[in-house]
This record gives C-alpha cells, structure tokens and sequence, in this order.
C-alpha cells in the first residue's frame, strides 16, 4: 500500500528508516515544512542548539563517540554557511556527519533569493559528496546513500540541501527504491604487488629493524583496531607513539607507550623518531604538526605507511612499503606475519631521551594537577573533550588515557569553540557516562550560549575553563616568535560563575591546587551540567616546542633568552 | 591558463610532462568538484578540456600536469576516490599508460 507523502514526511521517515535517533539543529524559513513534519517522529529527537555551528560540532562529536552517522538541520542561508566550519572539522578529521539545508524553492534558486546560498557550491572542498535534491521522487534514496557514504571508506560529512518546495510536494510513498549507485566504490585493500607481498615486505623490515616505532593514529580508533595494535607491540616489543587524534587508541602508562609526537611532542618522542630506522605508521596521515619539516624528519627511518586511503600514501613522506586497507584487517595480518621479538636496548635508549623541565606554573595550580583532578573524581572513566590551544597540548600530553575512544578534539581544522557542542553529542552518544568539555577561555566564549541548550535539553556536560587571561597559545607564539609583542592577545572573561548561575548551572572557580580535589569532585558529581573555571598562570608556555617547519631534533624548551615569562 | 594558481616548486628541475584523462559523470556537481580537486591541491595545470565521452551521462576531461610521474600519481589518486568519477588514465610523455591503481 502506498500513501500521499510530503517532502518534510519522507525526509523523516529516511532518517527514521536509517537509524538515526538525535538531530542537531535549528528551525528557519526554508526549512519550516521539515520542522512541521518532525513532531510526527518520537524516534527523531531534536537538539535546539542556539548556533547551528553548534550542530554540526555535536553531529560530529555525536558520529566521533558513537561510530555512527551524526545530523544535523539549518536553514537556508545563514543556517547553512553557519554550518560550515563544524562540516569542515569533520571533513578534516573524518568524522561520518549528514548535513541537512533547507534551501529556497526551486523558481527561486540562482535569483538571490532571500536566505539564498550556494551552499552546495561553498561546502564542495569540505564534504565528501553533497546533493541538491531537485526532484521529491529521489528523496528517501538520496538520505539512505548519504548516510552510506559519509560511513563507508574514510568516513566524512556529506550535505544534503532540499528547497521548500521539494519538501512541500507530495507524492505517493512507496518503499524507496535502491539507488544505483555504480560510482561509490568501496576503498579495496591492496599494495603494490599485492596485499599479502605488502605485509611480507612490512614483516622483513620489522625483523631486520634495531630502532623500530609504532605511529599509531585516528585510523586506528575509526576502525577499533586497538587489540590488534596492542598485539603487535607486545608481540615485537616496538614502542608506540599515539598522534592527537590517536591518543586512547593504546592506553597510556603502557610499558610500549611513548606519547605524542611533533609539534609538542615530548623530547623523547621526536628523538624517537629522529633516531628510528623503521617506523609503521597506521591510520595516520603525516600531517606538519607531526612531521615538523618534512626534509629533515625521520632521517634514517624506512617507512611502512598502512592506510584506508591510497591517496595519503606517499602523500607527506616518502614510503618504503604503502598498504591500503582497514587498519583493523592489514594490522591482524601484520601481526600473523611478524616473528616475536624484542626491543629492550632500544626503548631504554629511548629512555635515555626523557628531560624534565622546570615549568612554571600559579601556584600547584599545574595544567597536571587540574587534570589528576578531573580523572580521581571520574575514577578514570570519562571522556574528555578539548578545544583547540594550549590546554589542548596540556590534555594531550598529560591526561592518563586507559579507554580507547576517550580523548576527542579538533585536531585537522584545529577549531576553536569545538569542545562545548562536541560534548553535547558525545553525551547523547553515551548517556550514561561522564563527558567533560575542556575549553581556554578564549574558545569557550566562543560557543558559551550552548549552556542553554544543555539546561533546555538536559545534557549534563561537565566545563572545564582554563583561564589564563590570554589566548594563550598565540601568545606563546608572540613571546616565541613576535617580539614578544601581545597584540590583541589579552582577552577579558566574564564572572563564569555569575554566568552559570544565569543559566541556573553550579559554577565554581578554583585558585588554589588545594581546592582543586573537593571542587571537581562536586562538579563531577552534578546531575546535570556545571561549570568550574580554573584561574591558572597566566603566562605558561606548553614545553617543548617545534617552531613551525621546524625540524623535530630541533625544538625549544624554555623561552628564548629576553622573551620573560617563565 | 588563467584562474590556476602557479605552479609550486617542482621536485625535478624539468618535470615531466603528464595527461591525466578522467572519466566522470556528467553531472555539473561532479564537474564542479573535479576542477575543485585541482584548484585545491594547488597542481601546474597546461590545458584542460571537457568532451562528452561517447558514453551517454559521462564526460571526459583531460588536463597536461607539468609535473613528476610522483605528483601525477598523487592528483589520480585524489580524483579517483571521488565519488562520480569513472576511471582515471594517466599518460607519460614516453606514451606509456597507466591506470590508477585503488
């Protein structure tokens, strides 16, 4: 039997149909008809953000904790280029979102129309495919393959742009047809001369290796190959170095576990590299944080590069063995083909590189003690969520990771304003957990009005702001590199406990380290969302530092002489 | 040809010549993304030409990139994980001609 369906019903019942449970959005002109249909599906449960760049950062927070498609909703217009910051975050990291625009009716498109963008034409570099819906017949299919595409392969964000008056026409609904769609293939596994001759390749060179790494990034927890890699360090005995988006990917505190590298790697973990005649690298992209200059980076290493994507592969740095794959399957195979061995003499080598530093800090009030905060009152069970800056290379660094999937942050983009909404879906995502939204603040004012949506929705996200009173990674950038010259750095900050009573949230601030155990433990306790800011120094730099295109032997780790401040 | 941004140092002093003939479909979206992916990735560009293939909804375009067979692999391989394109040939000066592995 079929039945007189509009637009707006259809596009509910794709998403219905396709699994999805929450929705990020915000109601506007043109795409008014959706909104008027969506009371109608319980099943859909909307989230009212109060910006909709919120919306795609909680989609992709949400798809980032869950695994699974993340949407979100915007008008045409505004709604739509609001979105694009949180599409290209995705983009960058690889996270599976579906976008949803309203667009003007079709007689309207390409006359300027009020609230008219050429959203499809702005999120084209951003989004692995993207569809102007020009004809209602081809809805409910066009959802059912965007929701395929932004998951199969190197997930990302896909766009669907539907004007009103597509929404508003109605047709009779049948089951919807499956699309040919003889164009999307799946990425397929291979190397050259082969998958198998690939691995074999990568074996001989792990069994003839004195200085081996493991590089282990965000392509390991996309394809939850966490046993695997462990399996493999612990059947060879390589040490493990985790990228940002890799960290929780091989739990911290690890006998095999290194840290991060590059750009505020620790010394160790550079020299690691600089030092390593075989790395293999998973699921990772050799991207300039990482790499420093690329010319002087790994000099002596032969490289195996395991990757979804072939193009990435010899993209950054050159490779000695390419293999493209799922890194869950090439790493079982690896891990088949590899004999047991050990690397003693080398990872204490590696040890031989460990420094520690003098760093200053207000107080005991250490980035290391806030953190040591966070994971006693959660008994290590939480999954933090940072911004972009100088507490983001702080939780990188020093936050003891032990569950995979636990640390998420803009890492490609790098936007700030992240943390908030991405917590928000990472909550939705994992309801029964604690998520904690680690923010500077800085990027916390960026994306603050979300507490409404937190109190309106009741998402009970814990805030972190570190308060340092700059943004302070550009200042460090300035005390580095700028004369020391502060330009428009200084940033004033509301009272945030006076503006988290404003939204009827706990907030607390902390100035002494001997607050710190009691007030995170009341805040993590909170039933629904608090806020505690942490007054810290104001001028602490995150040691060490690889200027940028810097070499990674080469980093800095105190202030250059007449640069004061610590 | 105007509106390419300039070539980026090359590798090799006098980089090679290479055609790059990629099938897709004729869909002004497609298109659209495909001259995007060689804005994007900021590649020397020599002539760029769009025909219809002789395949209903498919087209042809065929680009010279002023580069190594390297940086020629590496532009097939961006366009041949986009969705919509077909295949992608690249031919080296020396007539020989491959298609990009996936």
């Amino acid at each position: 039997m079929s039945e007189m369906l509009s637009g707006a019903e259809i596009l509910c019942r794709a998403l219905v149909d396709a699994g999805v449970e929450v929705i990020f959005g915000y109601p506007g002109g043109a795409i008014m008809p959706f909104y008027h249909a969506l009371p109608d599906h319980p099943r859909l449960r909307h989230i009212l953000v109060r910006h909709e760049q919120a919306a795609a950062h909680a989609a992709d927070g949400y798809a980032r904790a869950s695994g699974r498609v993340g949407v979100c909703v915007a008008t045409s217009g505004p709604g739509a280029t609001n979105l694009v910051t949180g599409l290209a975050a995705a983009h960058m990291d690889n996270s599976p979102v579906v976008a949803i625009t309203g667009q003007v009716s079709r007689p309207m498109i390409g006359r300027d129309a009020f609230q008219e963008t050429d959203i499809i034409g702005i999120t084209l570099p951003i989004t692995k495919q993207n569809y102007l819906v020009q004809d209602v017949t081809e809805l409910a299919e066009v959802v059912a393959e965007a929701m395929a595409v932004a998951l199969e392969g190197r997930p990302g964000p896909v766009l669907i742009d539907v004007p009103k008056d597509v929404q508003n026409q109605k047709i009779e609904y049948g089951a919807p047809r499956a699309r040919a769609r003889g164009q999307s293939r799946p990425l397929t596994p291979g190397a050259s001369g082969g998958l198998e001759d690939g691995v074999r390749k990568a074996a001989r060179l792990i069994a003839g290796a004195e200085r081996p790494l493991l590089m282990v990034g965000h392509g390991v927890i996309l394809a939850q190959a966490y046993a695997e890699v462990r399996a493999l360090a612990e059947k060879t005995g390589i040490p493990v170095i985790t990228t940002l988006l890799g960290i929780s990917a091989f739990p911290d505190g690890h006998p095999l576990h290194l840290g991060m590298p590059g750009m505020h790697g620790e010394v160790h973990v550079n020299r690691a590299i600089q030092n390593a005649d075989v790395i293999i690298g998973i699921g990772l992209r050799f991207d300039d944080r990482v790499t420093g200059n690329t010319a002087s980076f790994a000099p002596q290493a032969r490289i195996v590069h395991i990757d979804l994507d072939r193009a990435e592969i010899g993209k950054n740095v050159p490779v000695a063995v390419g293999i493209v794959g799922d890194a869950r399957d090439i790493t079982r195979r690896l891990v088949a083909a590899v004999e047991p061995r050990r690397c003693e003499r080398w990872v204490e080598h590696i040890h031989g590189f460990v420094r520690t530093r003098a760093e200053s800090y207000r107080g005991d009030l250490s980035p290391e003690a806030i953190l040591a905060s966070i994971y006693e009152a959660s008994h290590g069970d939480c999954t933090i969520v940072t911004d972009v800056g100088q507490h983001q290379m702080w939780v990188a660094k020093l936050y003891p990771y032990q569950r995979p999937n636990t640390h998420i942050t803009s890492g490609g983009l790098g936007a700030m304003g992240f943390a908030v909404p991405a917590a928000m879906g990472v909550h939705l995502a994992r309801p029964n957990g604690t998520v904690w939204a680690i923010s500077g603040d800085g990027g916390f004012q960026m994306n603050m009005a979300e507490m409404a949506t937190m109190v309106q929705e009741g998402l009970p996200v814990k805030m972190a702001v570190f308060n340092n009173g700059y943004l302070g990674m550009v200042r460090q950038w300035q005390q580095f590199f700028h004369e020391k010259r502060y330009s428009c750095t200084p940033i004033w900050s509301p009272d945030y406990v006076k503006l988290a009573e404003a939204y009827s949230i706990p907030g607390y601030r902390v100035k002494e380290a001997s607050e710190l155990a009691e007030v995170v433990a009341r805040a993590n306790a909170q039933p629904g969302p608090a806020l505690v800011e942490f007054m810290i120094e104001q001028e602490a730099n995150v040691y060490p530092m690889i200027p940028p295109g810097g070499s990674l032997s080469e980093p800095i780790e105190a202030a250059p002489a007449g640069a004061a401040g610590d | 040809m105007s509106g390419v941004a300039p070539p980026s140092p090359s590798p090799s002093p006098s980089p090679a010549a290479h055609t790059v003939a990629v099938l897709l479909d004729d869909a002004l979206v497609t298109l659209n993304r495909a001259f995007g992916v060689l804005r994007r990735r900021n590649v020397p560009i020599e002539g760029l030409a769009l025909h219809p293939s002789g395949t209903a909804g498919e087209s042809r375009l065929t680009f010279v990139l002023k580069a190594d067979a390297v940086t020629a692999d590496r532009v097939a391989q961006q366009f041949h994980k986009m969705i919509g394109v077909r295949s992608v040939m690249v031919l080296a000066n020396d007539d020989s001609t491959t298609e990009a592995k996936r």
